[in-house]
């Protein structure tokens, strides 16, 4: 045993080792912030209102940190050993927390909770390292010595990551890959003590095999980042997913930017939340400014609840039947927080029922008569939607409207698939309803087209529209049904269960566009 | 739905992805070498098949007459078979006012060759499964369609509309070759132009004989066959094969008989080498078709098959059906005929007093029946059948490969099957879930000896033959099974060798006994399609309504 002063005196001041060691504070340092990060852009990404998620993520996370530092205390005996352990902790649960976020956040149900908890667990891993690490080396240096070389490090490498992670590795790695590749760091960290410490000879053997199994996972899960964020999505989508899921029957992609929200149908854009208004305004108000006592509405496709929300504004709407084949789709638009924002609740108001059924099964079996048939399916990019746009189709769709009743089909693009838009107008047409085609422009989808479909002639401009639209005036539906000469009529072919000609127009219009 | 091929979603993606590292942190250890065995045993399903037990026991005859009769019945006209052609003889009979007949059906379902089966997914056909829009002559044909309201009534021109529903919906037909899905079955994809030649050349030739007519003035090939023109110029290509005519025409294209062997596989279970020309030629040349709403290549068809029409056949007459119950014996009596008749469910003998008597039976049976009153028929050598091996796949997801989505039939180039139709095809519903019937005909050795190796099969022996298939078009879709029946045929179908047609034997088997012993049946023609089936009964009712 040495005196205070004799140790004063063989304080060696900090060897080449030790030097590693501060470095590797900067590098903790910088891990930790760069997790702080990735949950908060994480959480603003898929819950959006980024203020509010980084203001949380933050605070949690430096609260977390504070009872990691607490905690510190209690952790006794071999700190080298703890200090590793802590690292491989920090790699797996840090590393893991962006792809783990990703897949967990199919169960919205529970991600706030699953978030704050990884963020809290993170937080409190992080919190223990500086603390600990002070006293691996509180006898190599004096008090003021060891807390300035410290926290000089550390400080330096927080400016490293924020400004690394918006600069350099969000664009060039990506959320998933970036939190994998610090986890790996801290996982080096680890390593670099196991290796050059000698007092870690009695475990070194047993921590190798963790050490291994831990780069072994998180280098797996950096190789296969990407595809976990691009396979089977088969386009790169412009902005950040935020969720995506097959379903059985499709594969839904939900992608943000800071200006909007935009889902993706079998990697078809079917809204953007910036211009959606403009779209469904001018499916749903045309045809129900012309019947102001509809009570019992018909929705087929529609999933997102948006064209239900434009059905509610009306007074007289007792009722509405929406009928979309995926449960995946319908239950996201239910239960998602910023979806169901979007919808206004639509979809959980008590007169909406939905219905998870095929279209063409169901209105089948259906006996109801309905004043207004909203249908808005997916184009007819394929043999099963396009059988949805057929005469056999239509022929059950007339026998479900009321006397006076019409139906509003969504009929693609006019301009890009000019004979795919007459040729539904056409089927319509051949099986006896009154047409009315119109169009509209949406800044994210371009020139869009509609066809009106009636029992009888019965349709004027100027009933009444609920306050509040954005675009749908009398004067812009009157304005919607002139069609300029590069989208006038051109005669078609009938499309026919039998022939689907317009899956095979609609596929040659649009494959120049890459649809 | 396109989802076919997205069929792996993130999930699976994820589990594989967790597996792989699994993996490689227990070092890959006892992995390799186990991902080439395919697993079948997840698979669930049996053997199922025509009743051949009670239809063999028609070759000990000897056995059975020494059961004890447990019922003696009476009846103006029995039939015996509940195929086509029997179901189509009574109800010919009942629209003559003949309604006291009895249809004794040795199996326990009706509808012979269009046996269907269903399960929560689907209907599906055990055997045949489409009919061809008729010709607007075959007047009976369309009255019975008219009558099933499968036509809807006809348009402006007096042309039939048909139903929507049943017409087959698009897309048709698709054809994997050169590792790529093409659309239609006749070859493209990658076929040189000389073989595109000579195709074109065969379809011009075929036009050519669509519309030929015969000194008699009669349609060179039409259906019924029997009402194609007598003219010796186009009766005497049944005396050579179709493989021979090929060479003589100069049809060497290695792509287009490919096509022409599927083509006599599918509609005869036979070779190019055991089909006549004439009726090789008649299987392109008699559709001619015409409707509002189709064209002459278009078919009808259904999740059941033609079970579909067998139930409209038979919903088509009220006169009680016995079921399990297997004629085995006719003879004369001083005024009409004795039928001896095995009940499979009393495992006794039932004796039946007919007047007359339709045996709407498949010769292999029918000369067992008759080998009292008519033994000569034993000796007859023109009546070949396949085996036929049919699959019905209860799919979770279908994976596949580029170019044309799942099509109504799909069919596999150079395959030792004639591919698979979608049974749900004409269902509407859009999912991943589907039934596919697989059809194989057994066509690779002699009939007989063919048979005997299908019936020493396993169950795992096909269903393994039948995935290994499969998978080269899917890969990937062993695991997407869930079901699988396999029903063997042993006589699936009548094979119209060279000379058959238009020969002795099919003409004296169509001829009655003592004018109270009658025949119907597709064999009677050669051809085992439904319009033939469908025809005879009504030939075969029509005799017995004229001899009352």
């Amino acid at each position: 045993m040495v005196s205070e002063d004799e140790r004063v005196a063989v304080r060696p001041g900090l060897t080449p080792l030790h030097w590693l060691l501060l470095v590797s504070v900067f590098i903790i340092a910088t891990c930790g912030l760069i997790y702080e990060l990735v949950a908060g852009t994480l959480a603003s990404y898929l819950l959006g209102d980024s203020v509010t998620q980084f203001s949380t993520i933050i605070g949690a996370y430096l609260f977390s940190m504070g009872i990691g530092s607490w905690l510190s205390k209690y952790l006794d005996g071999n700190l080298i050993k703890w200090f590793i352990r802590i690292e491989i902790l920090v790699g797996l649960v840090g590393g893991c927390s962006a792809p783990l976020l990703f897949v967990l956040f199919e169960y919205v149900a529970s991600f706030r909770l699953i978030l704050y908890t990884l963020v809290g667990l993170t937080g409190i891993l992080v919190g223990l390292e500086i603390p600990l690490l002070m006293r691996i080396l509180e006898n190599q240096l004096t008090f003021k010595d060891l807390v300035s070389r410290v926290f000089t490090f550390d400080y330096i490498g927080a400016l490293l990551a924020s400004l690394i992670f918006p600069l350099i590795l969000i664009p060039q790695l990506g959320l998933i890959r970036t939190s994998l590749f610090f986890g790996l760091l801290n996982i080096g960290v680890a390593a670099f003590l196991l290796y050059r410490f000698s007092e870690t000879r009695s475990f070194r053997h047993s921590f190798s095999f963790i050490l291994l199994a831990s780069v072994g996972l998180l280098t797996t899960g950096f190789v296969y980042a990407d595809r976990i964020m691009t396979y089977a999505e088969g386009l790169a989508f412009q902005d950040t997913v935020i969720y995506s899921k097959s379903t059985a029957y499709q594969r839904i992609v939900l992608t943000r930017n800071n200006r909007e929200l935009r889902l993706y149908l079998n990697g078809n854009l079917q809204f953007s939340s910036a211009d959606e208004y403009r779209y469904h305004e001018a499916l749903v108000h045309p045809a129900m400014q012309a019947r102001p006592f509809a009570s019992n509405i018909l929705v087929l496709g529609g999933g997102d609840g948006l064209a239900v929300r434009e059905l509610l504004k009306y007074p007289s709407v007792q009722r509405v039947t929406l009928v979309d084949l995926d449960p995946g789709m319908t239950k996201l638009f239910q239960q998602n927080f910023t979806l169901v924002q979007l919808n206004n609740r639509s979809l959980l108001s008590p007169n909406v029922r939905v219905i998870n059924n095929d279209a063409f099964t169901w209105i089948r079996q259906d006996t109801t008569r309905y004043d207004v048939v909203i249908v808005d399916f997916p184009d007819p990019s394929n043999y099963s939607i396009g059988k949805l746009y057929s005469t056999t189709f239509y022929t059950e769709l007339e026998k479900r409207l009321a006397p006076d009743g019409l139906a509003v089909v969504q009929s693609t693009s006019p301009y890009i698939a000019r004979k795919s838009f007459w040729c539904i107008k056409n089927t319509l047409a051949a099986v006896g309803f009154q047409t009315i085609p119109y169009h509209t422009y949406v800044p994210s989808f371009g020139e869009w087209g509609y066809v009106l479909a009636l029992r009888n002639q019965h349709w004027r401009v100027g009933g009444p529209l609920p306050k509040g639209l954005r675009y749908v005036t009398p004067s812009t539906i009157r304005d919607m049904l002139y069609f300029p000469p590069d989208m006038a009529e051109v005669p078609t072919e009938v499309n026919k269960l039998n022939n689907q000609v317009l899956v095979q127009s609609f596929e040659e219009e649009w494959a120049p566009y890459g649809h | 739905m396109d989802t076919n091929s997205d069929a792996v979603g993130r999930r699976t993606f994820l589990a594989q992805a967790g597996a792989g590292m699994a993996v490689l942190l227990t070092g890959g250890i006892g992995v390799s070498g186990c991902a080439s065995a395919r697993s079948i045993s997840h698979i669930q399903g049996g053997m199922a098949g025509a009743n051949h037990q009670s239809g063999h026991r028609l070759r000990a005859i000897s056995e059975l007459v020494r059961l004890p009769v447990s019922e003696k019945l009476t009846t103006n006209v029995l039939i015996a078979g509940g195929g086509i052609s029997g179901l189509s003889a009574r109800r010919w009979l009942q629209r003559q006012g003949i309604s006291d007949t009895l249809l004794a059906e040795m199996d326990g379902q009706t509808g012979g060759n269009a046996a269907y089966g269903q399960n929560s997914v689907s209907a599906y056909p055990y055997g045949a499964h489409y009919l061809p829009i008729p010709d607007l002559r075959n007047q009976e044909l369309l009255d019975f369609l008219t009558e099933s309201r499968i036509i809807t009534g006809s348009d402006a021109q007096g042309l039939p509309i048909y139903d929507d529903y049943f017409l087959c919906h698009d897309p048709e037909e698709r054809l994997f070759i050169n590792g790529f899905w093409q659309e239609g079955l006749v070859p493209e994809a990658g076929v040189p132009e000389s073989d595109r030649d000579q195709i074109r050349r065969f379809f011009q030739l075929i036009d050519r004989f669509k519309t030929a007519r015969g000194s008699d003035n009669l349609d060179a090939f039409t259906i019924p066959l029997d009402r194609s023109s007598t003219d010796e110029t186009f009766r005497q290509l049944d005396r050579v094969s179709f493989a021979s005519y090929l060479d003589t025409a100069g049809f060497t294209s290695p792509y287009l008989r490919w096509y022409l062997t599927y083509c006599c596989r599918d509609d005869y279970g036979a070779t190019l080498e055991t089909t006549s020309a004439w009726a090789g030629i008649h299987y392109f040349a008699s559709r001619k078709g015409q409707a509002a709403n189709a064209n002459a290549s278009s078919v009808l068809t259904w999740p059941q098959g033609n079970g579909f029409l067998a139930d409209q056949l038979r919903a088509g007459a009220a006169s009680p059906i016995r079921r399990n119950l297997l004629v085995y014996e006719v003879r004369l009596n001083d005024t009409g005929v004795t039928v001896v008749a095995f009940d499979a469910t009393t495992n006794r003998n039932v004796v039946i007093d007919a007047n007359k008597v339709i045996l709407a039976t498949p010769h292999f049976i029918t000369k067992h029946i008759v080998q009292k009153i008519a033994p000569e028929r034993s000796a007859w050598t023109g009546f070949r059948y396949a085996p036929w091996v049919v699959a019905n796949l209860t799919l979770n997801g279908l994976p596949q490969g580029r170019g044309m989505p799942l099509c109504w039939d799909n069919v596999l180039y150079g395959a030792s099957s004639v591919g698979y139709i979608t049974a749900n095809h004409q269902d509407l519903r859009d999912g991943p879930r589907k039934v596919i019937t697989y059809y194989k005909p057994l066509t690779d050795t002699e009939p007989d000896a063919a048979r005997r190796q299908a019936y020493g099969t396993t169950y795992e022996q096909w269903l393994t033959q039948i995935m290994d298939e499969l998978e080269t078009a899917h890969p990937g879709l062993t695991p997407y099974v869930s079901e699988a029946d396999i029903w063997v045929w042993g006589h699936g179908m009548m094979a119209p060798s060279p000379g058959f047609v238009w020969g002795n034997e099919r003409r004296q088997a169509a001829q009655p006994i003592a004018n109270r012993v009658f025949f119907a049946h597709s064999d009677l023609s050669g051809v085992s399609i439904f319009e033939e089936a469908f025809y005879q009964g009504i030939r075969a009712a029509r005799e017995v309504a004229e001899a009352v």
